[in-house]
């Protein structure tokens, strides 16, 4: 096979596999938009669900899966940055830095549903705090971790060596060298990762659904200590009813929302990862 | 030309090495280094590339504390204080003793911001002492005139020869009485570094100067007092006229005129 013809046959593989991709996401996009949209309207996105979500909007799913994702941002973020930091500022022993790795990979790569199995039987069972949205808020906070651990690595990482030591050469002390130069670059890469880790959480039924989420008859939670509505949850219970073409109708609304949802988190994600990559180090 | 007896007579400074061995992962890289710096001098290090400079200029401020599997013994004596003991505060020391690097390194800050990073991190500043503080020190490096209207704009949009003189103002900042150059003109123009080298000469009235270079002729151009360092060991010192035109071992004679090693 003459190197004209390998060079042509790897370029068409490429360019088949990216088409491929490309058209099968446009079609999940364009199916979900062509049939989500007849469902869409003001009241549906501002009104009760009633009758096993097949009448009605889905206002609290909605406000029932922000709550889910902001309280997992709220506990993953500062834990994930202590950690990164942690990880490249004070481990120095290789052995132990590959432990680390691995956990934190391992973490990444543990089945959703297990979170949800361990959120059941550790904080509902074992600790008593029921089926609560500040439950769902952690499982998902300890699924999304590795994510934003190694987004703020990654940026701690590029920091070069000459930033820390021109740091310390002036008198700094290692807490105000990681205070000046390294937090406000993990912040950002952390950020980063929190909204790709959001996009990933916010679509999440497995390790909710026994754990934080009621499937109907939940409004706004009064305490910490209560279930919420959300959109995954919802979606599921909605497709249970696939012979009810209402149901039907509202699963596809449902499923653009939290489509537009993810994507607000992605597109932000990236126009961060944009941002600071301006930034000249 | 100075005389061997007026050398005797200079201060020295109160920075001392004595007996200093530094090694890396078991590999020794200074060999039983002792020096007397002068006071208020430029004093300069030379020698090839990989022969211990840097690392001996970089165990003064004991910024090489973090490197791995670094072992170093005997003493270096500041202010009749050795830095080398455990218990030493490397903040204080490092506020005396500022530094400045082969490549400058702006932080993604205003110029303004830049020249207060470390003395900031000491002591609270008023808005006003900071002022004074960005001027003087911007007009000791000679970049305040460049600088002085885009004072809060990035430090990184400066050429590298300003880079560098915003890194020493910076330094100058902190109000140290030794200031350690790692070839600082290394990645800069002939007109950048002619610049710096122009400032260490200004410095040394206020300043102890010690300066690692291999450029022989930037040596001959700023210095004072001259060590040759080859292998890891100090072969050889004096003061400038008479290490450059009158030589004592064969190992510096090789260095001046082929800038080879034969240690």
């Amino acid at each position: 096979m003459s190197r004209k013809l390998k060079n042509n046959l790897f370029k068409g593989s490429i360019y088949t596999a990216s088409f491929l991709s490309i058209a099968m996401l446009l079609f999940l996009i364009s199916t979900l938009i062509g049939k989500g949209v007849s469902a869409m309207s003001w009241e549906f996105l501002t009104s009760e669900s009633s009758d096993f979500g097949s009448k009605g909007g889905i206002f609290y799913q909605i406000i029932g899966s922000l709550l889910l994702t902001l309280s997992a941002a709220i506990i993953s973020f500062p834990l994930a940055l202590g950690m990164a930091i942690y990880k490249s500022e004070y481990i120095r022993k290789n052995a132990f830095q590959n432990i680390t790795n691995t956990l934190i990979y391992s973490l990444n790569g543990i089945p959703s549903i297990i979170f949800g199995i361990f959120g059941l039987i550790f904080f509902v069972n074992i600790l008593n705090m029921g089926i609560s949205w500040f439950v769902g808020g952690i499982i998902l906070a300890i699924m999304i971790l590795p994510t934003i651990i190694l987004s703020s690595y990654q940026s701690i990482n590029s920091i070069p060596v000459s930033y820390r030591e021109n740091a310390a050469s002036l008198g700094l002390t290692k807490w105000q060298v990681i205070h000046t130069t390294i937090i406000p670059r993990a912040i950002n890469g952390g950020f980063t990762g929190l909204l790709i880790g959001l996009a990933r959480a916010i679509g999440e039924t497995a390790p909710i659904m026994f754990i934080a989420t009621a499937f109907s008859g939940v409004t706004f939670p009064n305490s910490f200590l209560e279930p919420v509505s959300s959109l995954p949850t919802h979606i599921l219970a909605l497709a249970q009813q696939a012979t009810n073409p209402q149901a039907l109708q509202n699963a596809w609304g449902s499923s653009l929302v939290l489509i537009i949802l993810v994507f607000i988190f992605s597109i932000s994600a990236l126009v961060r990862r944009v941002q600071y990559s301006k930034i000249k180090y | 030309m100075e005389t061997e007896n007026t050398i005797q007579h200079q201060p020295l400074s109160d920075l001392a090495v004595t007996n200093l061995n530094v090694s890396f992962s078991e590999i020794d890289v200074l060999k039983n280094i002792s020096i007397t710096f002068q006071k208020n001098k430029v004093n300069c290090i030379i020698g090839p590339s990989g022969s211990g400079k840097s690392t001996l200029l970089r165990s003064l401020n004991r910024i090489n504390d973090d490197a791995h599997k670094i072992k170093t013994s005997g003493t270096i004596h500041f202010n009749n204080e050795n830095i080398l003991q455990k218990n030493q505060d490397l903040t204080e020391l490092r506020k005396n003793i500022g530094m400045v690097f082969q490549s400058p390194c702006v932080f993604p800050k205003s110029i303004s911001e830049n020249v207060t990073f470390g003395i900031q991190q000491h002591r609270k500043l008023s808005k006003a002492e900071k002022a004074t503080i960005v001027e003087e020190n911007l007009k000791k490096v000679s970049l305040w005139s460049e600088v002085h209207t885009r004072l809060n704009e990035s430090g990184n949009i400066l050429s590298i020869g300003q880079q560098q003189r915003l890194c020493l103002a910076r330094t100058l900042a902190i109000q140290p009485k030794i200031i350690l150059m790692d070839e600082p003109t290394s990645s800069l123009d002939p007109l950048s570094t002619r610049a710096i080298e122009n400032l260490m000469v200004a410095l040394k009235e206020t300043y102890t100067v010690i300066l690692v270079t291999h450029d022989i002729s930037q040596a001959k151009r700023v210095s004072d007092h001259v060590f040759f360092i080859c292998n890891g060991e100090l072969i050889e010192e004096g003061n400038k006229d008479q290490f450059f035109n009158i030589p004592q071992k064969a190992e510096t004679k090789e260095y001046l005129k082929n800038e080879a090693c034969i240690c």
